[in-house]
């Protein structure tokens, strides 16, 4: 392959890693600020499947409510229809966890459950179709293409996706909202209290903080950015829905908020490799590798990496003990211990 | 006793709320929701009718059959899922456990020298060692690392699956069929259905045995003691000696021999081969059936019975009528949802005084 | 004279039926360090809670310059001016001083409402300034020491205005040194026009930092006055009162006997603050009960823990005849014959969702003949758990019965019953009748005679004098995590009411058979 049309398949493949990476991370961010909140979100799956699947029903049923406006405005109703659902969804979990006291994990798995069956049952309802809206004509969120770029084929390519349609708009917002997650929790005040509510609720609630109201917010955030990502599916690449879209990419997301750390960039890093992990599958069956082992490498990592930060946790508390045995004998001469605190 | 009671009458509010919910959702999308309705709740029976020159006759066997099947496999799944949750983990292994499980006694069936009636002795023992080896990992990640095993069990179910898929597709498949799947289960291990039509073979017999089983490993066994005791109190239960991080680790390991048996049941009795592309997720439905039971044995067969028997119904219901069957998605998370929402309805049970 | 603060005729029930303040009144005038003291359940907490809004009283009221208050929560006392330091120091450990300070009404900057860092760390340095407290504002609260944590907590009352600042045990966790540091900031801020009370156990702290003073007992003020005024040893009885010497068991001079239980230089570190025991050495011989009187949360339940094997101490040994004892577990402290009735009844104590038999038979289920291979033997449990009902009188119907349906009574019976079943050569007594009715509360100290009588070593940790003067043979006092005092059964609460509350302290102190007993203070004999 020559040197050109090597960095153009370059250049493809980073288009296809973004295009992996993006409905993850956006979810992933959903799950961190809520993690962070104290109300880890294990239904991020259910909360993309529903705006995938509203976002196509609002693009598909616009013209019918708006007949004169312009066609551009037909994806941005679906857009807006989708992150909606998402958000009713959201909610849901919290009235049902912060009011009806319901364990959040389970009630979580609950609102996976209940987005799997509402989707469905909705779609057959109105279309008919029990696998897909191939039926509906739904519309695409656009591509932003950077201008003036053409001269340097290679930053075209890298800057502006295949074809040179450009990445399409929830990328550019993917990892946007890397940054505006970051700055929300770090630098607003509002993020200070999300984050005080999530790490000691009591100190919280002693500081004045309406601890039940932060959550609120926290979840139906983490709805609205996991709706990102569930917009992503099924008004990117693909323009419809297809029942169980998502396909794990909301539990994958949940892991990458652990996998990373808890943090922002780190969430990025391993929203990342999972999404390297999709798009290798496919290359690295050129050198024998199976995909199924590509695939098995995120989840792998997540496991070790949980391993090690626990490790690190105890390796702490030790030293901290280790430290605080200068109390009890500042002479240094120590009797025999029988082994440090083992609990 | 009282506080049991209580409880049971809150699930049966709860299941008879989501039946209302049933026929609301029915009500809204449907041209003759009685007859709809109807047949959610009674298209998993069987027909049995009488008439003058034939007597009786049964139709819809192949059906019910299919309702005792899933029972089976769910209530199986549902046993897998309340060892986790007796010791108060949330291990949502049950998932892995179950491809797992049944891969290994597909393996086993077909690999092993075929012996006359050893060979589903063996698969059985491969699939519940399977099973119990993925759930023992999960086990000692938490025990042993502290690590969630929430987020571990979630991530081990998709390499199990992963796993599964790559030996199917690498080595383990009928280069004779026109889609991945793996080759048919010899009939030495292969189970006999007992009722003509239907899939129900002697794995019946699991419906009152796993779950006596579950129910006497829970209470008539040390190990199972120490998981109720870990679960109830882990302070009490590390003040009184019991070893709590290996009763934590059992518990998801126990749980994942049940899971690994309910992979059996799929692999040696139901299909009989195993596609590459078999659904992942049966793994929470055992959760409902989990949540449902309130983690006790005893109440599992009938709370999957239950639930299959609304699942076949909300089939019979689509076929028969214009309501489609993914209805019973919608009921099922809404059991889930009422079922743990401890402020919802007021307990009626009494504490005692302290 | 005006006072700042006034409660009046405060009184509170709890659901449970426990009258935990009956009638409290006192006053506290303006700049002025006033000390609310009292033992554990004699009613100051709730006193607390209710000036800080956290409970409401059934009747009375508290005033704030002169004008009744009604505190529906926290945010109505803060308000007003009313700030707490709470015993448990509710910080965010991974933020700094300044934004746990700020929390709650943190400043901002610009229409995008970004938090104004820079103006929170300002306004930290400038507080602590103010107040002559030293604080780093950007340091992460994790890392730092519990005194200094303890600043963060009063800097934030402070920044929300308070005028009476309420300490809740303030030197629960602080080394001696840290104890002055905090009295010398209280003393520059009370000068600076702040009220202080203070709510403590220990009557050091009242005569070295309180102007003037109010005691509770049972709920009841039962005296007060002017710090200066007072003799240490009369306070000491006001706090543990005067108790009549209770008809009690012969008791037993073990000192010259050999040790069954020996204890040598334990100590226990925590990641955190001061340790929770130092220099420990103690003997228990066959045939005696060691009685470890204090207030409870100065080390007694960790001291439980080490001895009953559930934790490895920091330093030090423990052996029974001769056998190491200490961080091996507690299967190999039982298989040595000890045994545990822990503080904690319903955490540690029992198991609330199992059954009657099920809780007896915690100890040895995994041993024939409860169980054989693995497999339960029910009807041998039952069996056994029908026949330590009986002999034990534990009230409920029948042996399978859930926990949670028993008294507390009846609760603590299964568990001496389960116990004692053991035949244990050493049983860890931790506030064995707290919270247990009388007539149960009478049989079990009978049953604990009856263990020593029989030959087996125990140690009783109560904070209930009566208890230790009826049951003890020997008496040692544990403050701060250090054996203060070494007395002979017959002790005067009175005296060991001075070691509780720190007024006394023969540092050093150790009760081995060999150590000598504390010479009396003289204040005690006065």
């Amino acid at each position: 392959m020559s040197g050109e049309a090597l960095s153009l398949f370059a250049a493809g493949l980073l288009a296809a890693w973004l295009r992996a990476t993006a409905p993850i991370l956006l979810a992933a961010l959903g799950g961190l600020v809520s993690e962070r909140a104290g109300v880890i979100n294990v239904g991020l799956e259910g909360l993309m499947l529903v705006a995938a699947f509203f976002g196509v029903l609002g693009s598909a049923f616009a013209p019918q409510w708006w007949p004169g406006a312009a066609a551009w405005v037909y994806p941005w109703v679906g857009a807006a229809s989708g992150l909606s659902a998402a958000l009713v969804l959201a909610l849901v979990l919290a009235v049902f966890h912060l009011e009806f006291g319901a364990d959040l994990i389970v009630a979580g798995i609950g609102i996976n459950l209940l987005a799997a069956g509402v989707t469905v049952f909705a779609m057959v309802t109105l279309t008919g179709d029990k696998g897909s809206t191939a039926g509906l004509l739904s519309h695409a969120l656009p591509a932003l293409h950077i201008p003036g770029v053409a001269g340097w084929p290679l930053l075209d390519a890298l800057l502006n996706g295949d074809g040179g349609r450009g990445h399409h708009v929830l990328i550019y917002a993917a990892f946007g909202a890397v940054a505006i997650v970051a700055w929300l929790l770090w630098r607003t005040r509002l993020g200070l209290r999300l984050r005080a509510a999530g790490e000691n609720p009591e100190a919280a609630r002693a500081a004045g903080l309406p601890v039940k109201r932060l959550q609120y917010l926290a979840l139906g955030f983490s709805g609205l950015l996991a709706g990102l990502g569930g917009l992503y599916l099924s008004m990117g690449y693909l323009t419809l829905f297809q029942a169980d879209m998502t396909a794990g990419r909301g539990f994958l997301a949940l892991a990458a908020v652990f996998l990373g750390a808890r943090r922002p960039l780190g969430t990025l890093a391993a929203a990342l490799l999972f999404g390297a992990a999709s798009v290798l599958a496919g290359q690295l069956g050129l050198l024998h590798i199976p995909t199924q082992v590509v695939y098995m490498i995120p989840p792998a990592a997540t496991v070790i990496a949980m391993v090690l930060f626990a490790q690190r946790r105890e390796q702490l508390r030790r030293r901290a003990l280790a430290a605080a045995l200068i109390q009890l004998n500042p002479t240094g001469a120590t009797a025999p211990t029988p082994g440090l605190p083992s609990q | 006793m009282r506080l049991a009671t209580s409880g049971r009458m809150r699930t049966l509010a709860m299941v008879l709320l989501v039946l209302a919910l049933a026929w609301a959702l029915i009500a809204m999308v449907s041209h003759e929701p009685l007859h709809a309705f109807r047949l959610l709740l009674t298209g998993a029976l069987p027909e049995v009718r009488w008439s003058p020159d034939l007597g009786f006759s049964v139709r819809r066997m192949a059906r019910f059959g299919a309702v005792i099947e899933e029972t089976i496999t769910l209530s199986l799944l549902g046993l897998a899922v309340l060892f986790g949750f007796r010791a108060r983990q949330f291990s949502m292994g049950a998932d892995g456990q179950f491809f797992l499980g049944a891969l290994a006694a597909a393996l086993a069936s077909t690999w092993v020298a075929p012996l006359p009636g050893l060979s589903l002795l063996l698969a059985a023992i491969a699939a519940v060692a399977t099973g119990f080896a993925w759930g023992l990992l999960a086990g000692v990640l938490k025990a042993r690392f502290g690590a969630n095993e929430i987020v571990t069990t979630l991530m081990l179910n998709v390499v199990a699956i992963q796993l599964y898929r790559l030996v199917i597709t690498l080595w383990f498949n009928d280069p004779s069929a026109n889609m991945i799947v793996s080759p048919l289960v010899p009939d030495g291990a292969a189970l006999t259905p007992w009722l003509a039509r239907t899939n129900i073979t002697a794995f019946v017999l699991s419906l009152p045995l796993a779950a006596a089983a579950a129910w006497w490993l829970l209470n008539r066994t040390t190990t199972g003691f120490e998981i109720r005791a870990v679960g109830d109190s882990p302070a009490f239960a590390a003040q009184v000696g019991m070893p709590v991080r290996r009763a934590i680790a059992l518990s998801m390991a126990l749980g994942g021999a049940f899971a690994g048996l309910a992979g059996l049941h799929v692999s040696n009795a139901l299909l009989k081969r195993l596609p590459v592309d078999l659904n992942p997720g049966i793994g929470f439905e055992g959760l409902v059936i989990a949540l449902m039971a309130r983690n006790d044995p005893a109440a599992v067969p009938l709370s999957a019975l239950l639930y299959a028997c609304l699942k076949a119904g909300a089939q019979a219901m689509e076929r028969a009528s214009d309501v489609p069957r993914e209805l019973v998605l919608v009921l099922q998370a809404c059991i889930v949802l009422l079922v743990v929402s401890e402020r919802l309805l007021p307990t009626f049970a009494r504490r005692g005084k302290t | 004279m005006t006072s700042q603060l006034s409660v009046r005729q405060l009184v509170k029930r709890y659901p449970n039926g426990v009258l935990a303040s009956d009638g409290v009144s006192f006053d506290v005038p303006a700049s002025e360090v006033h000390a609310v003291v009292g033992e554990n359940g004699a009613g100051k907490s709730t006193v607390m809670k209710m000036i800080y809004g956290l409970e409401a009283p059934d009747a009375g009221e508290v005033m704030l310059d002169g004008r009744p208050c009604r505190f529906k929560s926290p945010a109505d006392a803060i308000a007003a001016g009313i700030g707490l330091v709470p015993q448990h120091l509710q910080l965010v450990s991974s933020l700094t001083v300044a934004e746990n300070i700020v929390l709650g009404a943190e400043p901002v900057r610009g229409v995008l409402r970004r938090f104004d860092r820079q103006q929170a760390e300002t306004l930290t340095r400038e507080l602590a300034r103010q107040h002559g407290l030293e604080a780093d504002a950007t340091a992460i609260v994790a890392e730092l020491s519990v005194g200094q944590q303890q600043r963060v907590e009063i800097l934030k009352a402070l920044h929300r205005g308070a005028r009476v600042l309420l300490l809740d045990e303030p030197t629960a966790l602080l080394s001696p040194q840290e104890a002055d540091e905090l009295f010398r900031s209280l003393r520059r801020m009370v000068d600076r026009g702040l009220t202080v009370v203070l709510i403590t156990h220990k009557l050091s702290e009242v005569i070295e930092v309180s102007d003037r003073f109010t005691v509770m007992r049972s709920g009841r003020v039962v005296g007060g006055g002017h710090s200066k005024d007072h003799t240490q040893a009369q306070l000491a009885e006001l706090i543990v009162g005067c108790s009549v010497d209770t008809a009690s068991a012969p008791r037993v001079d073990a000192r010259g006997r050999e040790p069954l239980v020996q204890v040598r230089g334990l100590g226990m570190v925590r990641a955190r603050g001061r340790a929770e025991l130092q220099g420990i050495s103690l003997d228990v011989a066959a045939g005696e009960i060691l009685g470890i009187a204090g207030v409870e949360g100065n080390g007694q339940n960790r001291l439980a823990d080490v001895l009953s094997g559930l934790v490895a101490p920091s330093i030090g040994s423990v052996s029974i005849d001769g056998a190491p004892l200490a961080g091996r577990g507690v299967r190999h402290a039982r298989a040595l014959g000890v045994g545990c009735v822990p503080e904690d009844r319903l955490h540690s104590g029992v198991a609330v969702g199992l059954s009657v038999a099920e809780n007896s038979a915690a100890v040895d289920y995994h041993r024939p003949p409860a169980s054989h291979a693995g497999l339960l033997d029910m009807r041998f449990i039952r069996q056994r758990a029908r026949a330590l009902m009986s002999s034990h009188e534990v009230r409920c119907r029948d042996e399978q019965v859930g926990m949670v349906t028993l008294s507390g009574g009846n609760m603590q019976k299964v568990v001496f019953g389960r116990e004692l079943q053991a035949q244990p050569r050493f049983l860890i007594a931790s506030q064995p009748t707290r919270g247990v009715d009388i007539g149960a509360a009478q049989r079990l100290r009978r049953s604990l005679v009856a263990l020593r009588d029989a030959g087996a070593a125990v140690l009783l940790i109560s904070a209930d004098l009566d208890e230790i003067g009826a049951l003890a043979d020997r008496v040692a006092v544990l403050y701060e995590g250090r054996l203060v005092a070494h007395f002979a059964g017959r002790v005067s609460p009175r005296t060991l009411g001075l070691y509780m509350t720190g007024l006394a302290c023969d540092a050093g102190a150790s009760a081995t058979l060999a150590a000598p007993f504390s010479s009396l203070p003289a204040e005690a004999t006065a």
